[in-house]
C-alpha cells in the first residue's frame, strides 16, 4: 500500500472523527439576545445593523463614527450609515449626541465636519490665495460643496491668521492686491476733475484690471471699488462730495464751479442759468438762491438787486422824460423778454408808475411812459383826422365791424391782423349762401384781402365761429342801415375798405413808424412787434375817439343837412318858379322857331344852369355830411358856374340812380327845350328828396309883381345904356303880356318888333331908336381893336352920348307906362 | 446544474475536482485516483464539519478501495435518523457513477432499486457524464445521497415506515 494513500486514509479518518463545530442559527441567537434583554442581563440599548445580522452598542457606533470623522475630517451621515452599517436614524441620533458633546465638531447639512478639516481647508485656501491674489468665495464654496455663508463664517476667524488676506464682497483678496486696487482707485479718483458717475469709473477700472491680469483676471466687483473709495474718502485721501452714493463731485470741481459763478456774478451782477448748467449745476435756481439769498431768480437768469436798480433808474428816467424804453436794451444781451418782464415787476419805480398810471408795459420788456403814449395817441389822432378827411365816405359799416372785432381783440390782439385777413377771407364762403344783397359786399370784402398771403389751415378751425359772428354782426349792420339809402350800398362797401385801411393795425403801425422813427433807430430788432403791440394798445382808444368824433360830426351834420336841405328846397323852389315863369314867356315866341330856339337856349344856359349847379353842389355837400365827413361849410353859395364836364364829374360822384338822373339833367341842359329840362330836373329833385313846385296863378301873379317891381327899380337906377335895353324890354313885356321874358341880346330886336302893335308909336319909336343905337355902339365896341384910333373911339363916345341922351325918354316910356 | 437547491450547488463547487481518469483495474493510475478521491473527501468532510453539517462516515472496506461502507444520518424534527451506507466502485469507474445503497431502507420506499440502491434524479447522470473524470466519490455523495436523504427521510418518517431508534424498542415492546 502506498504510504501516501495510507496517510490520506488516516487523515480522512481523522477528519471524520474531528468534532464538528457547533453552530447556532440566527434565529436562536436573536432569541437568545431577546432572552438576555428580558432577563435584564443586557441593560443598554442594542442597535442592529442594516443587514440584521449584527448587534452594535451605541457607544461602539459613536466610537466608529468618531474614528471615521477623525480619519476624514468631514463625513456625511449617509456615508457614515453606510460604513457602519447602521440605520441612518440611529446614526443621526448618535451624531447629534456626538457633536453636542464635542466642540471640535460641527454638524452641517447632514455632514459632520471637524475643526481640523476647516483648518486644513483654510490653509489650502490661503495657498491658493497667495497664488492668485484673489479668489471668489462663491467659487470656493462651490468647490467645497458648502454654503458661502458657512464658508464666510468659518473663514472670518481665520482671516489674518491662517488666511492672509481680506474678505470683501464675497471675494478674498491679498493685502497686496487690495493695496494695488486701492492705489488705482485713489489715482482715478484724484484724476477726476469733473463730476462723474462712479459706476462708470468702476467699470473702466474693471476693464483696466482685466487687461492687466490678462485672461485669468477675475472681475472685481464695483462694490469693492466703492468700499475702497469710501475708505479713501473717509481717510481724507481724496476730497469731494458723494451724492446718491455714486455721483462724485470732486472738491476741485466744486471749488472751481463756485469761484466761476462767484466771479461772474460779482462782476456782472447776474448769472444765466444756462451757464450754470454748463458748469454742471443741475438746479441753478436753488443753488443760486441758497448762495445769494438777496438775488432775484428770473426765467433765464439770476440777478443781483443792483441790476434791478439799474433798470429801475433807467425807467424812472424814461418816465420823467416821458419817453419809452426797451428794458432789454438796458439788460445784458442774454436776457429774454420773460426775464425783462420779471425784472420790471420787481422795479419799484415801475410798480409805482403802473399804480399811478404813469407808465405802461407792453410786449413784456417795453416800458412806455403814459405821456409818451399820449403823445403818440394825439399824433395818431391828428393823422387819423387827416386820413378821415381824405377818405371820408359812409363809414358806419366798417366801424361797427371794428368795434365788434375789438371786443374780441382784447383777447387775441396779437394776431388780430391775421384774423382780419382770415375773417375777410372766410366771409365769401359764408356769404355765398347769404342773401343776394350781401353777396356784393362779401365779394368786395374778399377782394380786400389782397395782402392776405397766408391763411394757414390752422386758422380754419376758428373760422366757422368767427364768420358766424361776423354774419350776425353784418346782419345787425344791415338792419341798422336798412333805413339808409339803399342805392348807396356799393359806396358803403368801398368806404368800408378804406376805413379798414385807416384803423387797421398795419395802418397804426405804419403811422407810428413814420411818426416816431426813433423806434427803428434804437436798433430794436423786433421793433415791428413792439410797435404792433403799442398799436394794439392804442387802437381801441383811437377807435373810440374816432367813433365819438364821428358821432359828434354826425349830430352836427344832421342839423346842417337839415338846414342845407331846407335851404336847397327854398332855393329850388325859387329858381324853379322863376324858370317856369320865364318859360311861360317863351310861349309868346312859339310862332317864330328861330327866335324860340335862341330864347330856349338862353334860358337853359343862364337860369337852368345855375339851378343845376346849385343843386349839384348842395347835394354833394349833403352826401358828404351824411357820411359824417367833416366838410367845411359851404360858405360861398355863389360859386361860379361849372362847365358841363365838371358837372358830369360831380354827377358821377352821386350814389347810384341819383347819378343817372343827374346825368340826364345835364343832358337836358345841353338840349334846346326847356320843357325836357324841367321834366329831368323834376325827376332828379324827386330822386334826391326835393320837391319842385308847380307854378299856379296866384303864385305867378305874386312873382310877376315882385319881378316887375324889381325890374322897375333896376331900370330907374340903371346908368349903363347897354344893359338898360334888355331890362326895359323885359319890363315892357311884363307890362304888356304879363310874362317875364329873359331874352339874349340877339333876340331883343325880335322882341321889340313883337311889341310894336302893343305900344304907342312914339314909345315904339324911342325903343327902336335906342335899340339901333345900342346895336351900333356894340358893333363899334366889338370892332374896335383897342388901337388908339381916334375915329372909332370918338364915334363910340358920341354914340354913347347919344344913347345916354336917349335913356331918359326910354326910361320914361317904361316907367310912365303904368301911370298912363 | 439546475435541479439542485442552491446550498447543494455551492457546496459542490467547493469540493476539489479530480484529474486522473482511472478505474479499479488500472493499477498505479487507480492508486493515484484513490489519493485524489481521499483528498476530495477530506475537503468535503472538513467543509461539512465547519458548517455544522456533518452527515456521514465512510471508510474503504478493502485495501484496493473498491468497496466502501459507512453510515449516514439525517435530522428531522430534532431527531437523528441513522442508516447504513455501502457501495462498490464499478469497473467502468469513473465513467459510471457508483451505486449507493441503503440496505436498511430496502423495500420501504419507491425511490429505490432492489438491494437498497437509491434512485437518483434525472439530472444526475448527464451531469456526472459531463464531468467525468473530475467528479469523484465526494461529488456522488453530495449530489446523490444528500438530496435523496433530505427528500425521502421526512416522507418515510411521516408515513411511519421508519422509526427513531429511541422509539423502536418501545414500539417493539409494544
Amino acid at each position: 500500500m502506498d504510504d501516501e494513500l495510507l496517510e490520506l486514509q488516516r487523515q480522512f479518518e481523522f477528519a471524520q472523527q474531528a468534532k464538528s463545530s457547533v453552530r447556532l442559527s440566527e434565529r436562536n441567537v436573536v432569541e437568545l439576545v431577546q432572552k438576555l434583554h428580558e432577563l435584564q442581563i443586557i441593560d443598554f440599548d442594542l442597535l442592529h445593523t442594516v443587514s440584521g445580522k449584527e448587534y452594535i452598542t451605541p457607544d461602539q457606533l459613536r466610537h466608529e463614527m468618531l474614528s471615521e470623522v477623525q480619519k476624514l475630517g468631514r463625513v456625511s451621515l449617509i456615508d457614515l450609515a453606510d460604513t457602519t452599517g447602521v440605520d441612518l436614524y440611529h446614526v443621526e441620533k448618535q451624531a447629534q449626541v456626538m457633536v453636542a458633546g464635542n466642540p471640535g465638531l460641527m454638524f452641517i447639512q447632514g455632514e459632520i465636519i471637524s475643526q481640523n478639516y476647516w483648518d486644513s481647508v483654510a490653509e489650502e485656501i490661503n495657498e491658493r490665495l497667495q497664488e492668485c491674489s484673489q479668489i471668489a468665495l462663491a467659487e470656493l464654496a462651490a468647490q467645497l460643496h458648502v454654503g458661502s455663508e458657512l464658508l464666510t463664517s468659518v473663514l472670518e476667524p481665520r482671516l489674518g491668521s491662517t488666511v492672509k488676506g481680506r474678505l470683501e464682497g464675497g471675494q478674498l483678496y491679498t493685502p497686496a492686491y487690495v493695496a494695488r486696487v486701492s492705489a488705482m482707485v485713489r489715482g482715478a479718483a484724484r484724476g477726476i476733475s469733473v463730476p462723474t458717475n462712479l459706476s462708470a469709473l468702476w467699470s473702466s477700472l474693471q476693464q483696466l484690471l482685466q487687461e492687466m491680469d490678462g485672461a485669468t483676471g477675475v472681475s472685481v466687483e464695483a462694490s469693492f471699488f466703492q468700499s475702497l473709495f469710501n475708505e479713501l474718502l473717509k481717510g481724507g485721501e481724496i476730497l469731494g462730495s458723494l451724492r446718491a452714493g455714486v455721483y462724485w463731485t470732486p472738491s476741485v470741481f466744486a471749488t472751481a464751479q463756485k469761484e466761476c459763478v462767484d466771479s461772474f456774478f460779482s462782476q456782472n451782477s447776474f448769472v444765466i442759468y444756462e451757464m450754470l448748467s454748463r458748469l454742471g449745476i443741475s438746479q441753478p435756481v436753488q443753488y443760486l438762491q441758497s448762495r445769494y439769498p438777496d438775488g432775484l431768480p428770473l426765467a433765464n437768469a439770476f440777478v443781483h438787486p443792483s441790476l434791478t436798480e439799474m433798470v429801475d433808474t433807467a425807467i424812472e428816467d424814461v418816465i420823467e422824460r416821458s419817453s419809452w424804453i426797451d428794458s432789454l436794451s438796458v439788460l445784458p444781451a442774454s436776457f429774454g423778454a420773460q426775464d425783462a418782464s420779471k425784472i420790471l415787476s420787481h422795479c419799484p419805480s415801475v410798480q409805482s408808475a403802473l399804480k399811478s398810471n404813469k407808465a405802461l408795459i407792453l410786449g413784456e420788456s417795453f416800458v412806455f411812459s403814459n405821456a409818451f403814449i399820449k403823445d403818440v395817441y394825439d399824433r395818431l389822432e391828428k393823422e387819423m383826422a387827416v386820413a378821415n378827411l381824405l377818405g371820408s365816405a359812409s363809414v358806419n359799416l366798417s366801424d361797427d365791424r371794428y368795434s365788434a372785432k375789438d371786443a374780441k381783440g382784447a383777447r387775441d390782439s396779437g394776431f388780430s391782423s391775421e384774423l382780419n385777413e382770415t375773417s375777410s377771407e372766410s366771409m365769401p364762403i359764408k356769404h355765398a349762401v347769404d342773401k343776394g344783397g350781401r353777396k356784393k359786399k362779401g365779394k368786395s370784402a374778399g377782394n380786400a384781402k389782397s395782402g392776405a398771403t397766408e391763411s394757414g389751415p390752422d386758422d380754419q378751425d376758428f373760422v366757422p365761429t368767427k364768420s358766424k359772428k361776423n354774419q350776425k354782426k353784418s346782419k345787425d349792420v344791415s338792419s341798422v342801415h336798412a333805413s339808409e339809402v339803399k342805392s348807396s350800398t356799393k359806396k358803403d362797401v368801398k368806404s368800408q375798405e378804406e376805413n379798414q385801411g385807416i384803423l387797421s393795425e398795419e395802418w397804426i403801425v405804419q403811422m407810428i413808424t413814420t411818426l416816431f422813427p426813433d423806434f427803428e433807430e434804437q436798433g430794436v430788432d423786433d421793433s415791428s412787434s413792439i410797435i404792433r403791440s403799442l398799436a394794439n394798445h392804442l387802437r381801441p382808444m383811437l377807435i373810440n375817439s374816432w367813433k365819438e368824433k364821428r358821432k359828434a360830426v354826425f349830430t352836427e351834420n344832421a342839423e346842417r343837412m337839415k338846414r342845407l336841405l331846407d335851404n336847397l328846397q327854398k332855393k329850388v323852389d325859387e329858381a324853379s318858379l322863376n324858370i317856369q315863369l320865364y318859360e311861360k314867356a317863351l310861349d309868346l315866341f312859339e310862332d317864330d322857331p328861330s327866335t324860340s330856339v335862341v330864347l330856349h337856349r338862353h334860358l337853359l344856359r343862364t337860369t337852368a344852369a345855375s339851378i343845376v349847379d346849385m343843386l349839384f353842389v348842395d347835394l354833394d355837400a349833403y352826401n358828404k355830411l351824411k357820411n359824417g365827413a367833416e366838410t367845411e361849410k359851404p360858405e360861398n353859395p355863389q360859386f361860379g358856374s361849372f362847365s358841363s364836364a365838371e358837372r358830369t364829374a360831380l354827377a358821377k360822384t352821386f350814389p347810384g340812380s341819383l347819378s343817372k338822373k343827374a346825368l340826364a339833367v345835364i343832358d337836358a341842359l345841353e338840349g334846346k327845350r326847356v320843357e325836357t329840362f324841367m321834366t329831368a330836373l323834376i325827376d332828379f329833385a324827386e330822386e334826391s328828396g326835393l320837391v319842385v313846385k308847380k307854378l299856379d296863378k296866384k303864385l305867378e301873379r305874386a312873382l310877376l309883381h315882385s319881378y316887375r317891381k324889381d325890374l322897375t327899380s333896376q331900370v330907374s337906377t340903371e346908368e349903363d345904356p347897354i344893359s338898360l335895353l334888355p331890362k326895359v324890354v323885359s319890363l315892357l313885356y311884363i307890362q304888356v303880356h304879363s310874362k317875364a321874358l329873359q331874352a339874349p341880346g340877339r333876340a331883343i330886336s325880335i322882341a321889340i318888333t313883337r311889341l310894336k302893335d302893343k305900344l304907342q308909336d312914339s314909345a315904339y319909336k324911342i325903343l327902336t331908336d335906342y335899340q339901333a343905337a345900342t346895336v351900333t355902339l356894340l358893333s363899334l365896341i366889338s370892332a374896335s381893336t383897342g388901337d388908339e384910333e381916334d375915329c372909332t373911339s370918338e364915334r363910340i363916345s358920341s354914340k354913347r352920348e347919344l344913347l345916354e341922351s336917349l335913356m331918359p325918354p326910354l326910361k320914361s316910356v317904361v316907367l310912365s307906362k303904368p301911370q298912363s | 446544474m439546475e435541479g439542485w437547491d442552491p446550498s447543494t450547488k455551492s457546496t459542490l463547487t467547493q469540493i476539489p475536482l479530480l484529474a486522473t481518469k482511472a478505474g479499479p483495474r488500472d493499477g498505479g493510475a487507480w492508486t493515484q485516483r484513490l489519493k485524489e478521491e481521499y483528498k476530495a473527501l477530506i475537503a468535503y468532510t472538513q467543509m461539512n464539519k465547519s458548517n455544522d453539517n456533518d452527515w456521514f462516515r465512510i471508510s474503504a472496506a478493502n485495501p484496493e478501495g473498491t468497496r466502501w461502507t459507512g453510515k449516514c444520518w439525517y435530522v428531522h424534527n430534532l431527531l437523528k435518523y441513522e442508516f447504513d451506507l455501502q457501495f462498490d466502485i464499478p469497473v467502468t469507474y469513473p465513467a459510471t457513477a457508483p451505486e449507493i445503497e441503503l440496505p436498511q431502507l430496502d423495500g420501504k420506499t419507491q425511490k429505490m432499486y432492489r438491494g437498497g440502491k437509491i434512485c437518483l434524479t434525472v439530472h444526475f447522470k448527464p451531469l456526472w457524464a459531463k464531468n467525468c473524470p473530475r467528479f469523484g466519490i465526494a461529488h456522488a455523495l453530495c449530489l446523490g445521497l444528500a438530496p435523496w436523504l433530505a427528500a425521502e427521510v421526512p416522507i418515510l418518517v411521516d408515513s411511519g415506515m421508519i422509526k427513531h431508534k429511541d422509539d423502536a424498542p418501545s414500539s417493539n415492546e409494544s
